[in-house]
């Protein structure tokens, strides 16, 4: 056996071991060493070199990112996420051909969906959504994100909510808390367009907060402009800001002018 | 995704009508002493031409006349002989034509121009292709990209870019694609060193193509808004950029310049490439859904599409009635043909502007109405429809798509009386838009007016007329382009 595999294999059952007693800090100190360690494959991406246990290297380095990311979501680091995720990329793409599909590659790619959703990076979310085979959509963890996303974009958004009793994993839990704040910004806002008025009782139902004085303190930061008066909400002075109609003259000249211009020109 | 793949090799038939009585290889002959006269003038376009007249003569193309060919202009024996030969069926019989005995007296050069031995590539290849034989072609094209990159030559460019085209083609067509991606990467790059632009054009779209077979979307993405820009050198070449712009826009969400793309891409395309246009306009459907328009019904009734759009069309009419029922028995009746296409993934999403008419539907035709009747007509399945409904509601009121505001209390929509369209910008604003899009028309149109040089100098002295041709020869470079639009 190589010996730089049975260190990178040694400190990774370490890390294993740390990452089951949640002994974060360990796996940090351990992983950054894992991944130092890696480097020395030539097998790797973006290499790819076909040496004798490429395949044995292929899968550890795979499984090893699979947890880092999975620690970067248990340790509520989106940007870390994000670098393990790409990193982790190629093994499920490039690689697919040589390696048995790892167990964890779906739940993987459904919390990365789930993280675009969070971040509101719909294209991104859509275009990741496009390399996914139809069996790959079929799956829970994949399904579950794409469900999502659509109840968003609808404004179904008590769908979303309820969605976080059917998440696949306790992993996903994480996103969907990050994902239940941003639901409340969106009702907040629609809110406030949609309706006159609203009870205070009302609006704490809707905006999901257990107690009156939440909701009080939530309007003050966020929307100071809502005025509470009686046991209501009132958005109406929200509408009333907007501008009346004028005739936009500066503007028509200008594209008179620009149209007297063009004909000028033709004839 | 594969129809598109044909859309360059239909020539006119203005060109065939010489092609009556003499042999194939008596033309084959002529077009490759036009290469030689456009190589020793520089001219491009005198190699362009060579190209289109080789298009015509594809149908007619024999093993015979190839070796005729070959055995005329390359010496027999030699590397590249040897080379091209092996790639090509054994011939049964000796039924050589009875003008290569006698004209095979004169021994070619022992070193043919480089765009004849090119040539002879691209013609072996073409044949292999017609053939079926894509292994072999496979070979050859190979063969053929090794040698294009020792060679450097402007004139060459033309048929460069061509054996691009059929190297990507066969690989394609034996389900490669993948692994000639890097060798296409470095030859954009060798491209982009030589400022070959038609080469690069030809190689980005390629590599496009490429990345898009596999839904590698970020990647294309990413190399076509680093890749070099520049003035369009071909037509099809254009066409196809605009496409898979179209289709990256789409995916990433753009609609509004993803519509403009696909529209332009059919517009531009020529009459003959129908499965091109047919994709353009599927995509383009789609995407003018997605935007919240309804397509005229004159888009599906386009010569020779009515068939291929049925399934858009029923898409459409789903979408324009709102119906959820009516949709996901569509989506679900032709879901092999979506999948087939890969616009699976934007059905879907299109789910959300079905409710969006639903509800817009709703809001003009009742004052006011209970928001369980909403979810009632418009069919939401959830375990809690009322919910939904309001919080659908609010979202469309947000985005501006319905004029109406809830009641919370009472659990009811009220829609606010329908403005009088004309006391607002918005006439204005439209009107603005149309002008806007004639006016730009009109300048394109003005803008892409070429016209023959000299056309009006009937007699001058020897003297002008040797100045004259080397302004010709200078010019030839800009009317290449044009030429290029023709076929």
């Amino acid at each position: 056996m190589d010996p730089k595999f049975t260190e990178v294999s040694q400190t990774f059952e370490r890390f294993k071991a740390a990452f089951v007693r949640e002994d974060f800090d360990t796996c940090t100190r351990l992983l950054s060493q894992l991944k130092v360690l890696l480097t020395a494959f030539t097998s790797l991406p973006p290499l790819f070199q076909e040496t004798s246990n490429a395949i044995d290297e292929l899968t550890i380095a795979r499984d090893i990112y699979e947890h880092a990311v999975v620690l970067s979501v248990k340790m509520e680091d989106q940007d870390a996420f994000e670098r393990d995720f790409f990193q982790l990329k190629p093994y499920y793409t490039d690689a697919r051909g040589r390696l048995e599909s790892s167990p964890k590659e779906y739940s993987v790619l459904g919390l990365n969906l789930l993280r675009l959703l969070v971040q509101n990076r719909i294209a991104e979310f859509h275009t990741e959504l496009e390399l996914l085979s139809q069996s790959a959509l079929d799956n829970p963890c994949i399904k579950h994100a794409v469900e999502l996303e659509q109840s968003f974009m609808e404004g179904a958004y008590h769908r979303v909510l309820s969605a976080r009793q059917t998440a696949p994993d306790v992993t996903y839990d994480y996103f969907m808390d990050l994902l239940a704040k941003t639901v409340r910004d969106e009702i907040a806002g629609c809110s406030e367009k949609a309706y006159d008025r609203l009870s205070t009782s009302d609006a704490r139902q809707m905006l999901l907060f257990s107690s009156d004085k939440e909701l009080l303190q939530y309007v003050e930061q966020e929307h100071p402009e809502w005025e509470i008066k009686g046991g209501f909400i009132i958005f109406q002075k929200v509408k009333d800001s907007v501008p009346c109609k004028e005739i936009p003259s500066l503007q028509l000249i200008t594209q008179t002018l620009s149209y007297a211009r063009e004909l000028e020109r033709i004839v | 995704m594969t129809q598109d793949v044909e859309m360059a090799e239909q020539a006119p038939p203005s060109n065939s009508v010489t092609s009556a009585s003499p042999s194939v290889f008596h033309h084959l002959k002529e077009i490759a002493s036009l290469i030689e006269t456009g190589a020793y003038a520089r001219e491009v376009r005198r190699i362009s031409r060579a190209v289109r007249l080789t298009m015509v003569l594809r149908k007619k193309l024999k093993v015979s006349s190839l070796f005729a060919f070959l055995n005329f202009f390359l010496l027999p024996g030699s590397d590249l002989h040897s080379r091209l030969s092996s790639f090509l069926p054994k011939e049964d019989e000796h039924d050589m034509e009875v003008d290569t005995a006698s004209s095979g007296t004169p021994t070619p050069v022992k070193h043919p121009l480089p765009e004849i031995e090119i040539y002879c590539y691209l013609l072996v290849l073409i044949f292999l292709i017609d053939q079926k034989k894509y292994n072999e072609a496979k070979a050859c094209s190979s063969a053929s990209i090794a040698r294009l990159k020792t060679v450097n030559r402007r004139t060459v460019d033309v048929l460069a870019s061509r054996l691009y085209y059929y190297y990507s083609l066969c690989y394609e067509l034996t389900g490669d694609l993948a692994e000639i991606r890097g060798n296409l990467l470095a030859l954009h790059r060798i491209a982009t060193l030589r400022r070959d632009e038609l080469g690069q054009e030809t190689l980005l779209n390629l590599l496009l193509r490429n990345y898009l077979h596999y839904n590698l979307y970020d990647q294309a993405e990413k190399l076509r808004s680093k890749a070099p820009h520049f003035e369009a050198h071909s037509n099809q070449q254009f066409c196809r950029y605009l496409f898979y712009l179209g289709k990256i826009r789409t995916i990433q969400l753009e609609y509004t310049d993803a519509k403009e793309s696909l529209l332009q891409a059919a517009r531009k395309a020529p009459q003959a490439a129908l499965g091109f246009r047919v994709q353009c306009n599927k995509w383009a459907i789609i995407v003018r859904l997605l935007l919240g328009e309804i397509p005229e019904r004159t888009v599906f009734m386009q010569k020779g599409m009515e068939k291929a759009l049925r399934p858009y069309f029923e898409l459409t009419n789903a979408v324009r009635i709102g119906d959820l029922e009516l949709f996901r028995n569509v989506a679900d009746k032709f879901s092999s043909t979506f999948s087939s296409d890969r616009t699976n993934n934007l059905i879907v999403r299109l789910r959300h502007n079905v409710i969006r008419t639903g509800l817009r539907n709703i809001s003009i035709s009742y004052s006011r109405i209970s928001l369980t009747d909403v979810a009632k007509k418009l069919r939401l399945d959830s375990p809690n429809p009322v919910a939904d409904a309001e919080s659908i509601v609010s979202k469309a009121i947000r985005d501006g798509a319905i004029d109406a505001t809830l009641d919370h209390a009472n659990g009811w929509m009220v829609s606010k009386e329908t403005g009088d369209i004309y006391s607002t910008n918005e006439p204005q604003i439209a009107f603005n838009s149309r002008i806007a899009f004639c006016l730009n028309m009109h300048n394109e149109a003005v803008r892409a007016l070429r016209f023959p040089p000299n056309s009006h100098k009937e007699k001058e002295s020897a003297e002008k007329r040797r100045e004259r041709q080397q302004q010709e020869q200078e010019l030839a470079q800009h009317i290449a382009e044009e030429d290029d639009d023709d076929f």
